[in-house]
């Protein structure tokens, strides 16, 4: 447990270095870093990375380009700056979900972790529901649903999360009380 | 409008963090008071709906599909205080548990769409609510998207100006307030007359609903 909470405070004061630091050289050094520490995983966790901030990167990277050619800058050191630190401090973060138990860290305040777990485990059942939801609007159309049908699907999965979430609450705090969680 | 790690300087993500902690604070005693003890199950049930909800795709005409939020029908539906935390309590559960949004945008991110959106929604619809309700739950809806999207907007295009170097080249987000402005704002505009019609429908099925469970 105390080893989950220094590594949760190793990784905040990381990103925040991170973040002090302008120069590109200094910045490769930690994202090399970073990735020898992911070890055998370093392939996987590259791509992640790369993946999940190839789009808003490759956006912002390539209007700032356009804008270097219209108003005749060089927009190469700022490119770099900011593409490396974005990817260092997602491969950190990364790094960080795959090694570090975050309710173990989280665990000097015994309300905040509970509420983490409960909403992270209805959040999991919820996030396949919704894949379901979509699967079944999928499976029983042969062609692409219309507008009118994707909204009814919409309303339709809003709707029954509502309910779940009211259902599941009255439940949560039902189970609670009965093992005496509140009066402890 | 959610902004990833790296593009804010710490120049505002740490003053927005010691803000953010206060809300934070003071929102998890209003919650306490105005329930009880028993608010957690009620925490996490709402917090799972809206990290739900932003998966939830809303049509477009034309093929295209826009993201909900769920900010406006947490508020009017439980609270500003309640909708503060379960907006946030998802953008930190994205941010360290899937690893989507970022550590340095979190109290942004969560001031921005939990604090301001939620509270402007409540503001549109005990406003307008007087005089329309239906339109007094769109409005809320439609600010609860729009007013964020405008303070993320500014809070960006303020970047170059706080973070650069000694030739002035942007450390942070390269882009200036006459891009974020126009870049960020105009597509939120629209998603939020999406978001107006969720809070409309959503609200009215949610009455429904309590109703129906009380009885």
């Amino acid at each position: 447990m105390k080893r989950d909470r220094a590594w949760l405070l190793l990784y905040l004061a990381t990103v925040i270095a991170a973040t002090l630091i302008h120069d590109p050289r200094w910045l490769a050094v930690g994202l090399a870093l970073v990735v020898l520490l992911a070890g055998r995983e370093a392939g996987v966790l590259l791509r992640r990375a790369v993946l999940s901030v190839l789009a808003f990167n490759t956006l912002i990277s390539l209007s700032y380009l356009g804008m270097a050619w219209w108003r005749d800058f060089s927009p190469w050191q700022t490119l770099l700056l900011l593409n490396l630190r974005v990817l260092l401090l997602t491969c950190l973060t990364f790094l960080f979900i795959t090694r570090v138990n975050l309710f173990q860290a989280l665990d000097f305040s015994r309300s905040l972790t509970y509420v983490l777990g409960l909403a992270y485990s209805q959040a999991l059942t919820f996030s396949r529901a919704h894949d379901d939801f979509r699967y079944a609007l999928a499976s029983r159309s042969l062609q692409r649903p219309g507008l009118l049908d994707r909204y009814r699907a919409s309303a339709a999965a809003v709707s029954w999360f509502i309910e779940k979430s009211l259902h599941a609450a009255t439940q949560s705090s039902q189970a609670l009380r009965s093992r005496g969680f509140f009066h402890d | 409008m959610h902004i990833p790690d790296g593009f804010i300087s710490p120049q505002t993500y740490l003053p927005a963090y010691a803000l953010a902690a206060g809300l934070w604070a003071f929102a998890a005693r209003r919650v306490k008071r105005d329930l009880d003890a028993e608010t957690l199950p009620f925490l996490a049930a709402y917090t799972a709906l809206s990290f739900v909800l932003m998966m939830v795709a809303l049509p477009l005409p034309g093929g295209t599909t826009a993201h909900a939020a769920g900010i406006g029908l947490l508020a009017v539906g439980f609270g500003g205080w309640m909708s503060f935390l379960a907006i946030s309590l998802v953008l930190a559960m994205q941010a360290l548990l899937f690893g989507d949004g970022g550590i340095t945008a979190l109290p942004i991110n969560a001031v921005a769409m939990g604090f301001v959106g939620s509270f402007s929604a409540l503001a549109a619809w005990k406003l307008f609510g007087r005089f329309n309700e239906s339109i007094a739950l769109f409005l809320a809806g439609w600010f609860s998207i729009a007013l964020p999207a405008l303070l993320v907007a500014l809070i960006l295009g303020v970047q170059p100006l706080l973070a650069h170097d000694a030739q002035g080249a942007p450390l942070f987000f390269p882009f200036g307030l006459a891009v974020t402005l126009p870049a960020v704002l105009l597509p939120h505009v629209l998603i939020g007359l999406a978001e107006g019609v969720l809070t409309m429908l959503g609200y009215r099925y949610l009455t429904r609903l309590r109703a129906r469970i009380l009885q």
